[in-house]
């Protein structure tokens, strides 16, 4: 599942944040929270995606204090919505032909 | 030693910029506060390392060949400027070192194929590869490609000065003028354009994985790279002969052929399996 998992990586936080802006851990947390707990990779693994995603001008990204700690809060571009939406068809076709096939 | 150490160290190994490592320890750090029991969860500080080295180390591989392919563009400009500007500044005849004078000539014809096959090739390789981390053998590659390519670039603007230089008492003053200050402003601009590559160098990923050839660079089912060779070199002869056949002069046309075709073949057998041409 997990290696599976990798290669959709990029969508699934996208998704994530599509809802709101949030740090690292917690966008592991809401991964792990909506797929109820089937998606459970090493955390750190997530932190060189959003770099990634960062550096392609999908994310944003900025520095904001709060209870006296410093957190990365990582947010869509416009880029990034685009991006997932076409994703979401792209996905969305795949799964319905799968669906088919395997039916 | 804590998670974060050893996460620093490995950053550091695989060669991190140091700002990008604060920036990423400092998001570990928090999120590690946020829940302590995440640290069993986290995943080996190498790997992590490597994750990170092997999407940095292709970006950074990539954004250099775009900015050398960016700056051969304008060493390739003021080389065209230079050779058609030199019809309207006499021709060049008397040369202060015969042997010198050829010597540039020769720089002159050959560096500049070399620089822009070198450069065309990293530039394709880049473009193929965007978005995607690339083996280690391939980021190799890329940034031979893109370092021939630039270094070729420098030795045509020296070229171009000596050229200047030795035959400067038959050809106008103006041009040998211009050239010297163009073909210098150009060497500086390429060395500059090799500064991403030699940083990109710093970072070391471990990713297994093939380098690739020439078919992957033209997305071709794979074949004898050798084949492939010898069908451009005949075709780029062919061209060269046609063009001496269509100039009125087809011995000479059919000599610079050969002599092109056979310059082709030789570059591929000293430079293929060094660019990544061939395995």
């Amino acid at each position: 599942m997990n290696e599976e998992l990798k290669g959709h990586l990029d969508s699934l936080i996208l998704a994530v944040l599509a809802a709101e802006p949030a740090h690292g851990y917690a966008i592991m947390q809401e991964l792990k929270a909506r797929s109820g707990g089937a998606f459970d990779l090493p955390e750190g693994t997530i932190y060189p995606a959003l770099h990634r995603l960062e550096r392609s001008g999908l994310l944003a990204s900025g520095w904001s204090s709060a209870s006296g700690r410093r957190r990365r809060v990582y947010r869509l571009t416009r880029r990034g919505r685009a991006r997932l939406e076409s994703r979401k068809r792209e996905w969305g076709a795949f799964s319905r032909a799968v669906d088919a096939v395997l039916a | 030693m804590s998670y974060v150490d050893e996460l620093s160290r490995a950053l550091a190994h695989r060669g991190i910029p140091r700002a990008t490592r604060r920036r990423i320890l400092s998001e570990v750090d928090d999120h590690l506060r946020s829940e302590p029991d995440a640290q069993e969860r986290f995943g080996s500080p190498a790997a992590i390392a490597n994750e990170y080295a092997a999407d940095l180390g292709s970006h950074a591989c990539r954004r250099a060949a775009f900015v050398a392919f960016s700056a051969l563009g304008l060493a390739g400009a003021v080389y065209a400027a230079a050779f058609v500007s030199q019809a309207f500044a006499n021709p060049p005849t008397e040369t202060l070192a015969p042997t010198l004078g050829a010597l540039a000539l020769a720089a002159m014809v050959v560096a500049p194929q070399v620089s822009f096959v070198a450069g065309a090739l990293a530039l394709v390789r880049a473009l193929r590869r965007r978005g995607r981390a690339m083996p280690t053998a391939e980021l190799t590659v890329l940034r031979r490609r893109t370092l021939v390519a630039l270094a070729s670039g420098v030795v045509t603007m020296g070229a171009l000065a000596l050229y200047g230089y030795e035959f400067a008492a038959s050809l106008a003053g103006w041009w040998s003028t211009a050239t010297y200050a163009s073909a210098t402003s150009a060497a500086l601009l390429l060395l500059a354009a090799s500064v991403p590559a030699a940083r990109a160098g710093r970072i070391r990923p471990e990713v297994a994985g093939p380098a690739g050839d020439v078919f992957d660079d033209l997305g071709l089912a794979g074949g004898d790279p050798w084949h492939f060779a010898c069908s451009v070199a005949l075709a780029v002869g062919a061209a060269v002969a046609l063009a001496g056949i269509v100039q009125g002069d087809p011995i000479d046309g059919l000599v610079r052929g050969i002599l092109e075709a056979a310059a082709c073949l030789a570059g591929f057998a000293a430079l293929g399996r060094y660019l990544g041409l061939r395995r």
